[in-house]
């Protein structure tokens, strides 16, 4: 009965891609590497991750604004359907009628927006053994030409045809028995030398493995270039050594940096100014940091990367000999900042260790940096260098001093683990110069466990618990000066946020909650003006675009990610949040649009 | 197309079955009545358990999962997966609630340990049948360093170790990690065992049954097996057994009583002994 039904769905399927391809993808041209470098101000289509590979999810579209927002309305919802749901975390992409969109446990799916109909759906079939940390999510595609781009979590990129959805190509990011998986998603910069190249990182666990920016010909997947991002790894160029990432053992001891972490995880922004490609590290490891004295580089950092060739242009590390696992991945964007009456090129990234940085994009030179979450203890500060002035006193204890075999040194750490800001991408107004940040507040309890076994083999391990800060709430929508570093608006939601912000020319910033709320909030004041419930969790990025003359906004729903994975108090605030897979379309229905 | 959908569907319909009968620990009525068990073993972990070129599975802990089967009299299946961040890890994806992709679990997970403190926080799974003393030790290169009195030793002889594992912790901890530069980590406890027969290293650090196997992996060196006194270290031994979900004590009393058994019998001495391994009784 089973099989029957599955068979009907295959050919149910077939039938839709057969009649859908020869209608709606007909018109159109292919993707160039000049409509991705543009993509911010063409409103027709998002064929970057970031609207624009700035990364600033910046909308020039006005048409849906502070005035109609109330009308906007559901126009149709596409289930991703099966059994495989957990966290959705993609963004949508958007070419010619079609939306390309991606979901957990490494699916992608081409729909019809007229009509919400599947066009095509592609599945990866995992093998056993992989573990991914962090649940089965997918961030989203890249496009270009007649393909699209997307990794899996078997540490794989897929090239699909666009109008099938059948594999062009396949290759191996890297071993995913090694502890390797891939979740982001992939960045595609233009370069005079290769052409445009198809950017990813790497993802994985506390296995030993090594961060890694690759750089492939979108053509036929080949490798270009290569960049570990541990001090002493070699690069390579057209398939020969380049040349050596930092100075080996500067800032580490012994062999360590052989398996120093620094995952590439969170991808990357390209500024077509500079020409420079930006990516985030991964916390070091092993996570004791008793262990590997030193700065640990370029682990929890943010690196800029020449797409010629592949050599660091500039480094700077927002958290120097991390102790708390606070990766350095979150998104650089790219923006230019007013200051004093000068324009600095700047870029700005909210840390996992809750402070706000804008550095200058040219060099990497320290401008600023603020608290966007309240109450941090690990530091008490950023010094003038940018370097954090640290709390000894909340540094997790060294566990070999709790050999005695009690719990050992207690510490109590604002932000927590998961960061003032995890992976979810904020926004950028270039209406207003505020960043809206998506943020939670909490902390975290770490101790000195006296006995852990790995492997059937004892040590001494570190326990830890997350716990909110404020009985009311835990995520907490910002709007930050970057200039100023205040803080000019915050709205607070009780469950941690977990989703990316869109902003737009019409005032507004858009975000989804875990409550399955998508709210729309006026962008200077942070009122809430609009909100409507997708009926399971929101922990993805929202977008829109204009077609046949209608401004459309799109966000992908279902409950998941890292924070059901993790215990303590949070889980009472998240415990009773449904599961799903869908994507949602919203736009102001013809009769409501002339009021 | 249509052939490739077709197949997909199908496969798609098989793992699940595949699934539902593997999805959770079982209860003893469950495994006998299915007739078959589930036991998990580690990836890579000679001489307990790894998996051969060929595809074979050999180590004590498979020839110890084999007379688990044998006496419930049930088929043996095995899930083998590599060690997870730590035991607690493990043991939820082994044991209690599966990976998160396959969510695949076994019956049994050999190899953990009789610990009661990782007993109390781990609330799904049950520590049971201890057959095993672990010891923490050094397999040492005799022409290279006759004499291993302490760890000081290496501070310019290098040592190898698998990486991230207890023995890699306290080597890196070891005076305030001056030994750091003389470390050499193994990605895998296979390359630990290259390291060591190739005669790079003059010794090899991992659980005294590790040392000795790795001494029969090495024909060429004359090895003799060391435990200088080790500061810090949280065990220099511990207790080893065996885990089942929290409501299938039932299978971890027959079990045990399987592996009292093998002790007294000394049988599993005997098995232990074909890996070159001494066998010390937890008790």
């Amino acid at each position: 009965m089973k099989i029957n039904q599955k068979m009907l769905g295959a050919a149910a399927v077939l039938a839709v891609t057969l009649s859908a391809t020869s209608n709606t993808l007909a018109d159109g041209h292919a993707v160039g590497i000049a409509d991705i470098v543009g993509d911010q101000a063409s409103t027709d289509d998002i064929v970057s991750y970031g609207l624009g590979p700035k990364g600033q999810r910046y909308s020039p579209l006005a048409s849906i604004n502070k005035e109609n927002i109330k009308n906007l309305f559901p126009v149709w919802s596409f289930s991703f359907g099966g059994e495989k749901q957990r966290g959705q975390e993609s963004q949508p992409l958007i070419k010619d009628g079609v939306m390309y969109v991606t979901g957990s446990y490494s699916r992608m799916w081409a729909v019809d927006i007229a009509t919400g109909e599947e066009l095509w759906q592609y599945d990866a079939r995992l093998p056993e053994g992989i573990l991914p940390c962090c649940d089965v999510v997918n961030r989203g595609a890249a496009i270009l030409g007649d393909k699209v781009f997307f990794g899996t979590l078997d540490a794989k990129i897929v090239a699909l045809d666009a109008k099938t959805g059948k594999v062009v190509w396949r290759k191996k990011i890297a071993d995913f028995e090694a502890g390797y998986s891939y979740t982001a998603a992939p960045l595609i910069v233009p370069t005079e030398a290769h052409g445009p190249l198809l950017l990813t990182g790497n993802s994985g666990g506390e296995f030993g493995i090594v961060g890694q920016v690759d750089a492939r010909n979108p053509e036929t997947g080949e490798l270009v270039w290569t960049r570990p991002v541990i001090e002493g790894h070699m690069g390579t160029l057209n398939g020969e050594e380049s040349t050596m990432t930092g100075t080996k053992n500067e800032t580490w001891p012994g062999d360590m940096w052989k398996n120093g972490g620094g995952a590439t995880w969170l991808g990357g922004t390209y500024d077509p100014d500079t020409k420079l490609a930006y990516f985030g590290t991964g916390n070091p490891a092993p996570w004791n940091s008793y262990l590997r004295k030193g700065d640990n580089k370029w682990t929890s950092s943010r690196i800029a990367i020449n797409p010629e060739n592949g050599e660091i242009e500039w480094g700077f590390q927002t958290t120097p000999h991390d102790g708390w696992d606070y990766d350095g991945v979150n998104e650089f964007v790219v923006f230019d900042m007013e200051k004093d009456g000068k324009t600095i090129k700047a870029g700005a990234t909210a840390d996992r260790n809750g402070f706000f940085y804008v550095l200058d994009r040219t060099n990497g030179d320290f401008v600023s940096a603020a608290p966007f979450v309240k109450n941090i203890s690990w530091a008490k500060g950023i010094d003038e260098n940018g370097r954090p002035i640290l709390d000894p006193e909340n540094r997790p204890g060294d566990p070999a001093e709790s050999a005695d075999g009690k719990k050992g040194k207690s510490v109590f750490a604002i932000p927590s683990f998961l960061g003032g800001k995890n992976w979810m991408p904020m926004a950028y107004s270039q209406d207003t110069s505020l960043f809206y940040i998506p943020s939670n507040e909490w902390g975290m309890d770490i101790w000195n466990e006296p006995v852990t076994y790995k492997k059937g083999a004892a040590y001494l391990g570190s326990g830890f618990t997350i716990k909110p800060i404020f009985d009311d709430y835990i995520g907490s929508l910002k709007a930050m000066d970057p200039a100023s570093g205040e803080v000019k608006w915050e709205y607070k939601n009780k469950a941690p946020l977990w989703g990316g912000v869109l902003t737009t020319a019409g005032g507004l910033v858009f975000t989804g909650t875990p409550e399955g709320f998508l709210k729309a909030f006026d962008a200077e004041t942070g009122e809430e003006l609009w909100k409507f419930q997708t009926g399971t969790g929101i922990v993805s990025s929202p977008i829109t675009w204009e077609q046949d003359g209608e401004q459309w906004l799109a966000i992908v729903t279902g409950w998941g990610g890292a924070v059901p994975l993790w215990g303590g108090e949070v889980a009472k605030v998240v415990s009773y949040l449904n599961q799903g897979g869908s994507v949602w379309t919203f736009k102001i229905p013809e009769q409501l649009a002339a009021k | 197309m249509l052939n490739n959908l077709l197949k997909y569907g199908v496969a798609g319909v098989l793992g699940l079955l595949v699934i539902a009968s593997t999805g959770y620990a079982r209860p003893y009525d469950d495994v006998i009545d299915s007739g078959y068990i589930t036991i998990f073993v580690y990836k890579d972990y000679a001489p307990y358990s790894w998996e051969t070129e060929s595809g074979e599975l050999k180590g004590i802990d498979v020839e110890v999962a084999k007379r688990f089967a044998e006496d419930l009299g049930v088929e043996l299946r095995f899930l083998v997966r590599g060690a997870d961040e730590n035991i607690d890890d493990d043991l939820r994806i082994n044991i209690w609630k599966g990976d998160l992709i396959h969510r695949r679990v076994a019956d049994v997970m050999m190899h953990a340990p009789y610990d009661r403190e990782v007993d109390t926080r781990n609330e799904f799974a049950v520590l049971m049948g201890p057959y095993f003393l672990e010891h923490m030790a050094l397999v040492v290169n005799q022409k290279q360093l006759p004499v291993v009195e302490n760890f000081g030793r290496f501070m310019n002889k290098p040592i190898a170790v698998e990486l991230d594992t207890a023995g890699d912790f306290f080597l890196s901890n070891a005076f305030r990690g001056a030994l750091q530069r003389s470390i050499r980590r193994g990605r895998t406890f296979a390359d630990v065992v290259d390291q060591y027969s190739s005669g790079e290293v003059a010794a090899a650090m991992g659980s005294l049954a590790q040392a000795e196997w790795i001494a029969t992996q090495a024909p060429d060196i004359d090895s003799h097996i060391a435990q200088p006194p080790m500061p810090g270290i949280v065990r220099r031994s511990w207790p080893v057994g065996f885990a089942v979900k929290h409501d299938s004590r039932d299978l971890g009393y027959a079990l045990a009583d399987v592996a009292t058994q093998l002790m007294t019998s000394g049988e599993l001495a005997e098995i232990t002994a074909r890996y070159g391994v001494s066998y010390f009784s937890p008790e």
